[in-house]
């Protein structure tokens, strides 16, 4: 057998290597420099998000005061050590003219969305989103965002001063017609960190990206 | 003594929801309970609510808000007693009160117009809210005219009368509002400052009697009608695409690799046919 392949080999199958190789070496670099690394952890962000709250007895009587404002804990800066990255971050919310989340227009700024559960939250997903980069400022602060692994650590300070140690457990990838935003968005399930920014394939025409890259983190153990 | 049947006018108002509805001909959507929340807006009066004869609140407060509990699809008598009086002498009762299936109802206890107690059923808008909006409803459910609801000075409802509402989704945010009488600049009850949440419903209920000086507002929330943005456009650059760190290089030559020996063998197998 080893002496048939032997000799079948002398057969042609030279030159056609020669052609499969640089072939798959195009291929192989034309995917790398526009996929974004595979999603990872997605089981775990869906497990967070799915967290059931705890049940309560009896019918609750609540005084019916005018609603008062909300304690809120504004994230203040955002820490990635293995990015070496530290970013002030804005409390921002949607953008009047596109409804869109408000990313702060300085790309080396993060924004918090401060409709959504504060530092403070027992529940709910935090949402940070900034800039992977700008076609007038270049990089942004989440320009390797998508290099985070289940593991990674984030601190975020917050405006009382404290700060709060998150360890990352899920990256995801998804076109933007497809990300689940209200999983992102929930104001429910077990308290989570989830950093948001873009990436993927890039629009030259219209000067988009395909894909957002999503982090999850949860509260870091103490 | 009074009795209101006006809890039958709910089968209408919610007609939508329950669409096809009498439940047994529609088994792919069994039709879920409503959540019923009660306000109190009887000045003075702490009550004992029997619902179906069984006592569902106690010594529920005058400006306190029960609930939401789930009640299915049905008929219900509904009682309210003095603190520790026995059900056949009731202050107020409902027969037969009609509650949908799969809706949001609050049940009002107050004071029709002219200073009667009554129980007004309302149905309340859980839509989900647009982005960092909040939206704020307002009942008239007090003994005192028609009114106007002015926020930061101008009049954002006209001519809301008792028992009904007025509604709007309006930015998030804290806003300084006040009741006048209808048309005019006679403060009923004077400003407050309303911190409407983004994503939730604040239900204000202007309760009391004018003419025993008693107006007042009730606050119920509902929670939880949020949307998200519309999307998380965060990149206009296109620099990623223009960097191949050597990290991928060496995964694009293990790659090759593969796929080289994938090649030579697929072409050993064709070479033996």
């Amino acid at each position: 057998m080893h002496a048939r392949t032997g000799a079948l080999r002398g057969h042609g199958s030279g030159a056609r290597r020669a052609l499969v190789v640089p072939a798959a070496l195009l291929l192989a670099l034309g995917a790398c420099s526009q996929d974004p690394p595979p999603s990872v952890g997605g089981a775990a962000a869906s497990a967070l998000a799915s967290s059931p709250a705890a049940a309560s007895g009896g019918i609750p009587v609540q005084a019916g005061a005018l609603p008062g404002a909300a304690a809120t804990v504004a994230p203040e800066q955002l820490r990635i050590d293995r990015l070496k990255l530290t970013a002030r971050v804005d409390a921002v919310g949607i953008d009047a003219a596109t409804g869109d989340f408000a990313v702060p227009p300085s790309v080396d700024e993060v924004g918090w969305y401060r409709y959504g559960p504060g530092l403070e939250a027992t529940a709910g997903s935090i949402v940070i989103a900034g800039h992977v980069d700008s076609a007038e400022q270049g990089k942004g602060a989440f320009f390797r965002l998508r290099e985070l692994a289940p593991g990674d650590a984030v601190t975020v300070t917050g405006g009382d001063g404290v700060r709060r140690a998150f360890t990352v457990v899920a990256r995801e990838i998804f076109a933007k017609t497809a990300v689940p935003l209200e999983r992102y968005f929930a104001r429910d399930g077990a308290p989570r960190l989830t950093l948001i920014t873009c990436g993927g394939p890039f629009d030259t025409r219209t000067r988009h990206y395909r894909d957002n890259v999503v982090i999850t983190a949860q509260p870091a153990a103490r | 003594m009074r009795i209101r049947r006006t809890l039958a006018g709910l089968a209408v108002a919610a007609a939508a929801t329950i669409g096809a509805g009498t439940v047994a001909a529609t088994p792919a959507h069994a039709a879920g309970p409503s959540k019923v929340s009660v306000v109190h807006g009887i000045p003075g009066q702490p009550v004992d609510v029997y619902v179906n004869g069984a006592k569902t609140l106690d010594n529920f407060q005058p400006s306190t808000v029960a609930g939401p509990l789930d009640l299915p699809a049905g008929k219900y008598d509904i009682v309210l007693v003095k603190p520790g009086d026995l059900v056949s002498s009731p202050i107020l009762k409902v027969d037969q009160a009609a509650v949908p299936a799969d809706a949001n109802i609050t049940l009002v206890a107050h004071l029709s117009a002219d200073g009667k107690p009554a129980v007004t059923p309302f149905v309340n808008d859980v839509s989900k809210i647009a982005a960092g909006k909040a939206r704020l409803v307002v009942r008239h459910t007090a003994a005192a005219p028609a009114v106007d609801v002015r926020a930061g000075g101008q009049p954002v409802f006209k001519g809301l009368t008792n028992p009904n509402e007025a509604k709007a989704d309006l930015a998030a945010g804290s806003v300084s509002a006040d009741v006048v009488l209808a048309g005019t600049t006679t403060v009923a009850i004077p400003a407050a400052n309303l911190n409407l949440a983004e994503g939730t419903s604040t239900i204000v209920y202007a309760v009391g009697s004018a003419e025993g000086k008693t107006l007042g507002v009730v606050a119920q929330k509902i929670e939880g009608l949020h949307s998200t943005p519309g999307g998380v456009p965060s990149g206009t650059g296109g620099l990623l695409e223009q960097r191949t760190p050597w990290g991928w290089y060496a995964v694009a030559a293990v790659a090759v690799i593969a796929l080289a020996g994938g090649g030579a063998v697929a072409i050993r197998r064709r070479a033996h046919v």
